[in-house]
């Protein structure tokens, strides 16, 4: 086996996932491994895990300021009391307490869904028409 | 008083004196003329005879005072009763909200903005129909909800069967059908916090009396009354005495023991389970057979390619 066979071969294993090679031709034994291809994966997954580890934090104060306002039922989710009518509540508005915010349907038992709090409405979760499970996040919403 | 001189006439069923009034009741004669009368322009027809006295010969097809005095239990002990609203359940939900107690009831004999599903109109003309909202206060956790949409089908269905003698079945979740129509409809509404119901108003509407041909025309051919279909006119009163006490009898059954008797009644009395249907839920329509219903009456349907999907919530047609 000539040296720029060697090199050829060194070069193919580097685009590959391979980590070790063992060829053995006219009596001649060659054993390629490569260590660096380990550690080069390993790296993305540390770097990933320093990333979460430094946004967990935050979103935990984002969301502890936030109420989420869950589904007491499981059913369909309705963001107007009739589908040629505006919706209860919209996105980046005030909402008062006991203020209705949406309807979950089950079985033709239309339960509203009120808000606890004083806040501004940050985010519709579920789309109109949508299925919905108990437990389910609807809203968010910032108290004020 | 009106409803002491009814009792009184009705103990009897034949005629009590002036006087024998005036002393059980502790008024004068005056007064007992008085209230005769009274009772004479609300629609009761009541004989007068000079020598024997008063005597009751007919009540109106809807009379409050009759109510109040045929039902057994604690739902109807209070009526509010008018003439016309705009929808009763918007009318009970306010004095539910104002912690009204539970099973008090409103009644309507027209509504101008009777309401069905997602704000759809419901038909509810002055002198032939039922318009009634039931307030109920139930100590179940919220996701058991939906029985009470089982329990008021199963009520409405057996006072109907039991007043009219007419095959009223049940499509699912709770319409009241008859030969394949519509003869009422049941709307729930809600109100609860994420661990207990505040309050609940069941409002049922029924066309009794009504004729074929006042119904709009994109409903004629889907609906019917109960007048269309014996031929004959009936008496609201005594049908909703029946729900009414109907409701009582299945309510009590539901807190001591659960949904298990209810379910099990309601699938006595459905025509939807082993049916083709198509169910529209949003802008998703599936088909499939209506396979049973679970442990919260949620519907389970069989899809064609034999998977199974639970329906919250949806119009359903049945297919064939």
């Amino acid at each position: 086996m000539e040296l720029e066979d060697l090199k050829e071969l060194i070069e193919l294993l580097k685009e590959t996932d391979i980590t070790e090679l063992q060829i053995e031709k006219n009596g001649t034994k060659v054993k390629i491994k490569r260590e660096k291809l380990i550690s080069s994966i390993e790296m993305p997954v540390q770097k990933s895990t320093v990333i979460s580890e430094k946004i967990t934090p935050e979103f935990e104060e984002e969301t502890q300021r936030l109420i989420t306002v869950t589904s007491p039922i499981v059913g369909t989710f309705y963001r107007s009391p009739s589908p040629d009518t505006a919706p209860f509540v919209e996105v980046g508005l005030r909402v008062k307490k006991g203020q209705v915010l949406c309807i979950v349907e089950a079985m033709k038992l239309m339960n509203e869904i009120e808000s606890e709090i004083d806040g501004i409405v940050i985010k519709a979760l579920v789309e109109n028409g949508q299925p919905v499970e108990y437990g389910e996040p609807l809203f968010l919403i910032e108290p004020i | 008083m009106a409803e002491r001189i009814l009792k009184l006439l009705r103990k009897k069923g034949d005629f009590v004196s002036g006087e024998e009034m005036s002393k059980e009741l502790g008024i004068t004669r005056a007064a007992v003329w008085k209230k005769i009368n009274a009772l004479r322009k609300k629609g009761y027809i009541i004989q007068a005879s000079p020598a024997k006295g008063y005597r009751l010969l007919k009540s109106p097809d809807l009379s409050i005072g009759d109510i109040k005095i045929l039902i057994k239990g604690d739902i109807g002990r209070e009526v509010f009763f008018y003439e016309s609203v705009d929808s009763t359940n918007t009318v009970a939900a306010e004095l539910a909200e104002k912690g009204t107690p539970e099973g008090i009831v409103v009644i309507a004999d027209s509504q101008e903005k009777g309401r069905g599903r997602l704000g759809r109109f419901w038909v509810s003309p002055p002198h032939v129909n039922i318009h009634i909202s039931i307030i109920l206060r139930p100590e179940i956790e919220p996701k058991d909800v939906t029985l009470l949409t089982i329990m008021s089908a199963v009520a409405c269905v057996t006072a109907l069967r039991r007043v009219t003698g007419l095959k009223v079945t049940i499509k699912w979740p709770n319409d009241l059908i008859v030969s394949g129509k519509k003869m009422g409809g049941i709307l729930t509404e809600v109100k609860s916090d994420p661990d207990r119901i505040i309050f609940a108003v069941i409002g049922v509407g029924i066309n009794v009396n009504m004729d074929v041909d006042m119904f709009p025309d994109d409903v004629r051919q889907i609906a019917t009354s109960v007048k269309n279909e014996t031929g004959e006119m009936h008496s609201r009163t005594a049908i909703i005495v029946e729900i009414l006490n109907e409701l009582e009898h299945w309510y009590k059954i539901l807190k001591r023991t659960g949904g298990k008797p209810l379910l099990s009644e309601w699938q006595q009395l459905t025509s939807t389970l082993g049916r083709d249907v198509r169910i529209t839920v949003g802008k998703e329509t599936f088909t499939g057979i209506a396979e049973s219903i679970d442990d919260e009456g949620m519907l389970i349907l069989r899809l064609p390619s034999g998977m199974l999907k639970k329906i919250s919530a949806g119009d359903l047609t049945i297919l064939r």
